[in-house]
């Protein structure tokens, strides 16, 4: 091609050695055209208007409506339930009690620890003992206050440490330490005999909603064949399915699982829809009917997952210098009453290994050791929330960093520099970072754009008053693309038609996060075609390959990897139908803005649709199917070393903020936050997770808490549940660098969890510089914040 | 502690049997008459609504005085400012006459809630809600209004101080009676006011603390000749903190004073520890924080230079 | 008790029967199949529910129905310009990325579209605050401060 082609922005070369076998995929070298565009969403113009339709949208038109009747008590035995008055209510279709559960009566992501209908006991207020399908919703809840349930109360567990103890009331069968789990690197005894400085400290963490705007609904509709079909927001169809089939007593395949769009998911929607799912589908086998079951705000908040909360105490050393040389953690995490998406999955999935991988911090450290325990109580379960076991403890070693960087009186920049990650690093688990690591850049670069040296050296009072201070932190991270576990895959489907206009297949689901945008964006590139050619098919796991979950910040590297084989493949036969239409080698032929070129006459091309059009006509393969799966997970049970991911995100954030040292409010006033993402698909999409992800991580660290006492939640509807206003949260400037990942397409990695999770530490270390005063449990809200510098001894006199 | 069986399965809808919407006072207290306790004023409907989905409370029937005439107005009389039953917190908000003759009041009304919630919730219903953090009571307080309250009996004026009784309760009968005007006097050249709020995010948020402060001081504008402070929610109702007003009044306008109220504010208030508004030891602190800010504001609006 | 009410909606008139106890959110919805309009809360904090009601911005979740008989209600679905095309604040939201899941889009266009017909020329703590009744978990609230900025300078051109 022409030199002008070449001279414009490259995508490097991502690949050392020319190979067929996965995971590595040749890239072109090419510029882009679609991919890396901040092109607008395929989504928005039924968004603007109204017209997109979530789940609580479609007709509720002969649909009966389900119910759960909840239990009141945290820990109690099930004596006897009595639902006969509850069935003689008039519209009232059916009441099920566990006996009238047909297969296996348990769900849950990971282990069906969790009882559709509970039979014996209950384990938490929100577990559900009885169902109920009524012609309406009004009806259905008359008929839950009329079933009669006779409890016997027992002691309850609320604190994961309690929850081991020996005489701790039992909250399952195998006891309450669901999961121990060990980091073994180096001798950590020795390397604290080695530093200079050691610092002990504890950090915690309580209970997060996620307040999606969505509240959850489900339903499930019996078909006439047989099948049980099952709609409405989801992360995750595949595993609503194979969850849903064993409970309705169903092979896999009569079980069929459609994805509606979700008015935000951030973890919470892969679990949920499998309890929904579940329950609906119960309800709809018994009834022949279909059951639609849907959540009010306040039931989202009873029933539904959580952010696990953490109690993590952290011992660092260092040298004179702030060279780490030694860190052990304990993280005492608390599961709460089911197993969700907490426990392991080997080699490294579930939310409590990632938490004790990544607990040492994006740093270089010869000796690690941790020692994580994942305990049940009484609680409302710990599920994935954004970030999957890494905010937490992030919040735990950004904020120790601090701490030390001040012992030793260097810069919290400077104490990063010296220890963050870069080409060549290894980690606490022993993984070498041989590609892709932009840890330090993002530093440099965020330092820049903030004026870190200028902020910094500027804080102090800034009224006349003297009652507000104005102070800078820096939060670092780091964060995986993919799950860790054996099998994450994804598969994809790409169909071209003979008019030249695309199909595309696959199971990642769309939540906000700009899925539906950015795989089309790369199917049209790899095809040489444009976004508006590329129809995304709704995920529907009748009509899509397995694609695993939409979490772990997966969808674009490991989907987007799918998604080029897939169109690769069907680009076989367009490559030889346009070499006999242009009368050129198959090698010559290159696929761009809808022509196919003759690589080496640019004057010589044949329409995209042509050459669909004879492929079609000559019989020639017009369906794709990609399938990729990173490379292989490791991580060894006894000592925690392994390869647990295979690339990671990389970032850096810093934070201005004001404090009214009198009142302890916190006002955030300036932001930038820097990745390395390896390549960002679609730039302005990008920055809006960034955007988004920074504002949840400011809720975090300044005002959320799910409020329990004695099991009950104090906070259930958004009134009392905080989370960031327009007036909370400042103009967030993002920065986005591209170190290119050798096993994404176009470079890519993961970004949708990153961005909320520095920000937490970023803005916690930037109060103490305020203020003097450092929160070391969240949530930091005035009261936190007044009393730690009270306990600094009050703010800083000059 | 078993929990009760509304906080645990929501459904969406209220029950409601009648919603009534009178055209003049005297056919909007016949319909409450009717209903025998059953019914209720409806105004903007932000509490009422919200408390009836929370089964706070059940009724037959709602009266909506919504389009009774002469209730909506914001006037001056004679000395005094004029808030009818039907006023809203935006309206407050923007009213030039609030703002400059009680832009306390102002203050208060635009921190409540949202513009959405601004621009229908009424200013009387936020005193008949009688919570202990309704915004507007404590600036009202602190300005000594009055309210008129009609029923079939006729009508009778209630200072403000004597208005709450306890959380969620007030002199007004709901079922049976109306208030329909708020009353104060206008702030004078020698008087200045304030508002502070204090509260876990910038908007949509309960207060851990309202302080509302109006002080008079004398022509020269260094003493302080008589002091409102009222506060709210630290105790069940909202309140006038009178043994700090009497610490202040007669004292000269200056930082030693407001030093000697905070201290004293400090020592006269218990909040309760509540969990989700801060405990009792940090508001007691807020209120000498917010006490110190509040006079020191209201004195600076005084013309009084600290 | 049912009641006739009668109202223009979306610039048509309607006249419908409600409940004492119905909420405009369950009318527009259910009863007139509008479902742009969301519910997220439904207790006034989410703002999803935003409506136009005489051109001010409401929450329809807190909102009898009877409350709009002889009124003008606007949704989601009815702001448009004369012309039938997208009004420029929804034409803004697209082009700054300002949607992502869209739950809250329509609470927020809503309460942007009182926001301009007042001032039509609002500073960012202007359209902060007016936007402050309306929770968005995704955005950061940054892209829609700027669409809402774009639309303005649109509409002043």
């Amino acid at each position: 091609m022409s030199d002008k082609h070449d001279d414009k922005r490259k995508v490097q070369v991502l690949v050392k050695e020319k190979t067929d076998f996965l995971p590595f995929i040749k890239f072109k070298e090419a510029e882009l055209t679609v991919a890396g565009q901040s092109l607008n969403r395929t989504d928005d113009p039924l968004k603007v208007t109204g017209k997109l339709r979530f789940g609580a949208d479609y007709s509720q038109e002969g649909f009966l409506h389900g119910k759960i009747l909840r239990s009141p008590h945290p820990h109690a035995l099930i004596k006897a339930i009595d639902t006969t008055k509850a069935e003689a209510l008039e519209g009232v279709a059916a009441v099920l009690t566990a006996k009238d559960v047909r297969g296996r009566n348990g769900f849950g992501a990971i282990i069906p620890d969790q009882p559709v209908i509970c039979s014996d006991k209950v384990r938490f207020i929100g577990d559900g003992v009885a169902l109920v399908a009524a012609e309406t919703e009004k009806i259905a809840h008359e008929a839950l206050a009329l079933i009669e349930v006779d409890y016997e109360p027992l002691p309850a567990v609320f604190d994961p440490r309690d929850a081991m103890k020996e005489d701790a009331p039992k909250i399952h069968e195998g006891g309450n330490l669901l999961s121990y789990d060990k980091l073994r690197k180096g001798d950590v005894d020795k390397g604290f005999e080695r530093a200079d400085v050691i610092l002990e400290r504890t950090y915690e963490v309580p209970f997060l909603e996620h307040a999606y705007m969505e509240p959850d609904v489900a339903m499930a509709i019996p078909q006439r064949d047989g099948t049980m079909l099952v709609e409405g927001p989801m992360q995750a169809p595949f595993t609503v399915r194979r969850n849903v089939a064993p409970v309705v007593g169903l092979p896999i395949n009569k079980v069929r699982c459609r994805q509606i769009h979700m008015g935000g998911g951030f973890g919470g929607k892969e679990d949920s829809p499998i309890d929904l799912g579940c329950r609906a589908a119960v309800l709809a086998q018994h009834t022949g009917m279909p059951v639609r079951m849907a959540l009010e705000r306040e039931e989202v908040t009873i029933q539904t997952a959580k952010r696990h909360p953490m109690i993590m105490e952290v011992r660092i050393g260092a040298m004179k210098d702030g060279t780490l040389v030694a860190f052990q953690g304990v993280i005492y995490d608390e599961q709460g009453a089911y197993a969700s998406l907490g426990p392991k999955i080997p080699p490294a999935g579930g939310s409590h290994v990632h938490s004790m991988v990544m607990m040492a911090g994006p740093y270089v450290i010869p000796n690690v050791k941790v020692d994580a325990y994942l305990c049940y109580t009484n609680h409302p379960y710990g599920g994935a929330m954004r970030g999957f076991g890494a905010p937490q403890v992030h919040i735990a070693h950004e904020q120790i960093m601090d701490e030390l960087a001040a012992e030793l009186g260097i810069s919290p920049v400077e104490i990063r520099r010296k220890n963050a990650f870069q080409l060549g690093s290894e980690t606490a688990t022993g993984q070498v970072l041989d590609q892709s690591v932009g840890l330090r850049e993002t530093l440099e670069a965020c330092a820049k754009a903030f004026e870190w040296d200028r902020r910094f050296s500027e804080t102090g009072y800034i009224d006349k008053e003297r009652s507000k201070r104005r102070g800078v932190g820096v939060g670092m991270g780091w964060y995986r693309t993919s799950i860790g576990t054996g099998g994450d895959a994804c598969g994809a489907n790409v169909y071209v038609h003979e008019d030249g206009s695309v199909l595309l297949y696959t199971g990642i689901t769309e939540m906000g996060q700009g899925a539906f945008t950015v795989l089309p964006q790369i199917c049209a590139e790899e095809l040489g075609v444009r976004l508006e050619d590329v129809r995304l098919v709704q995920p529907d796991t009748d009509l899509v390959p397995e694609s695993g979950p939409t979490v772990g910040s997966r969808s674009t590297t490991l989907m987007g990897n799918a998604i080029i084989q897939a169109a690769r493949q069907v680009k076989q036969s367009l490559t030889e139908a346009a070499a006999e239409i242009l009368g050129v080698a198959p090698e010559q032929v290159e696929f761009r803005d809808r022509k196919v070129f003759d690589r080496d006459n640019p004057f010589s091309s044949v329409e995209f649709s042509k050459v669909a059009g004879r492929c079609m006509a000559t019989g020639r393969r017009l369906v794709g199917q990609g399938w990729w799966t990173p490379p292989a997970a490791s991580l060894d049970p006894e000592t925690g070393q392994g390869n647990p991911y295979f690339v990671y995100t990389y970032s850096t954030h810093m934070a201005q903020v004001a404090v009214d040292v009198e009142t302890g409010e916190v006002e955030v006033e300036y932001y930038v936050a820097a990745f390395d993402v390896g390549k960002a698909i679609n730039p302005r999409a990008l920055e809006g997770q960034i955007e988004g992800g920074v504002a949840m991580g400011l809720g975090y660290a300044l005002m959320e808490e799910v409020v329990i006492r004695e099991g009950v939640i104090q906070n259930t509807n958004l009134q009392n549940y905080l989370i960031p206003t327009t007036l909370d949260v400042p103009d967030i400037n993002p920065i986005i660098l591209e170190m290119p990942n050798q096993f994404g397409p176009y470079g890519a990695k993961g970004i949708g969890e990153m961005p909320n999770i520095p920000a937490t530490p970023a803005i916690l270390n930037a109060i103490c510089n305020a203020c003097g005063g450092r929160v070391r449990s969240l949530p930091a809200d005035p009261e936190k914040v007044f009393w730690a510098i009270r306990e600094a001894g009050g703010a800083p006199n000059k | 502690m078993p929990q009760a069986f509304e906080e645990l399965h929501w459904r969406r809808d209220i029950s409601l049997k009648d919603y009534l919407l009178p055209e003049t006072l005297s056919q909007a207290l016949q319909m409450l008459r009717e209903y025998k306790g059953r019914a209720r004023i409806i105004a903007g409907g932000t509490d009422v609504i919200v408390a009836l989905r929370r089964c706070d409370y059940t009724v037959d029937a709602l009266v909506d005085i919504g389009r009774v005439p002469g209730l909506g107005l914001i006037e001056q009389q004679g000395d005094n400012i004029v808030l009818g039953a039907l006023v809203t917190h935006a309206q407050t908000e923007a009213s030039a006459l609030v703002r400059e003759k009680a832009g306390l009041l102002a203050t208060a009304c635009g921190a409540v809630g949202s513009p959405q919630i601004r621009t229908i919730a009424t200013v009387a219903g936020n005193l008949v809600s009688g919570q202990p953090a309704a915004d507007a009571s404590i600036p009202l307080l602190a300005l000594d209004a009055r309210v008129a309250v009609v029923s079939t009996d006729g009508e009778r004026t209630v200072p403000l101080s004597d208005f709450f009784l306890d959380v969620g309760k007030t002199v007004v009968d709901p079922t049976r009676e109306i208030l329909t005007r708020i009353e104060f006097k206008a702030l004078g050249s020698n008087q200045g006011g304030c508002s502070l709020r204090l509260s876990k995010r910038k908007a949509l948020s309960l207060p851990m603390l309202v302080c509302s402060v109006v002080v008079t001081v004398d022509d020269a504008k260094n003493a302080i000749t008589e002091a409102a402070i009222a506060l709210g929610p630290v105790a069940p109702t909202p309140f006038r903190s009178r043994l700090v007003e009497d610490v202040v009044k007669g004292k000269p306008a200056t930082l030693e004073t407001l030093h000697e109220a905070a201290e004293r504010a400090y020592a006269y208030c218990s909040p309760r520890d509540s969990l989700l508004r801060g405990s009792c030891d940090y508001r007691q602190e807020m209120v000498k924080v917010l006490v110190k800010r509040g006079l020191r504001r209201a004195l600076e609006d005084a013309g009084c230079v600290l | 008790m049912s009641l006739n009410i009668s109202f223009k909606l979306n610039g048509e008139a309607v006249e419908v029967a409600v409940e004492a106890s119905t909420l405009l959110i369950d009318l527009v919805r259910e009863k007139l199949g509008l479902t742009g309009t969301k519910a997220g809360c439904r207790e006034g904090e989410c703002g999803a529910c935003t409506v136009l009601v005489d051109g001010k911005a409401y929450s329809s979740c807190l909102m009898p129905a009877i409350k709009v008989q002889g009124r003008e209600v606007t949704t989601i679905e009815g702001l448009r310009k004369p012309d039938g095309s997208l009004h420029p604040l929804q034409e803004a939201f697209m082009d700054a990325g300002a949607a992502q899941c869209g739950f809250c889009t329509p609470g927020m266009i809503m309460n942007a579209a009182a926001l301009l017909s007042n001032n039509p020329n609002p500073d960012e703590h202007e359209i902060r605050k007016a936007l402050s009744g309306v929770l968005c978990r995704c955005t950061g609230y940054r892209k829609i401060v700027e669409a809402v900025k774009a639309a303005a300078a649109a509409n002043q051109s």
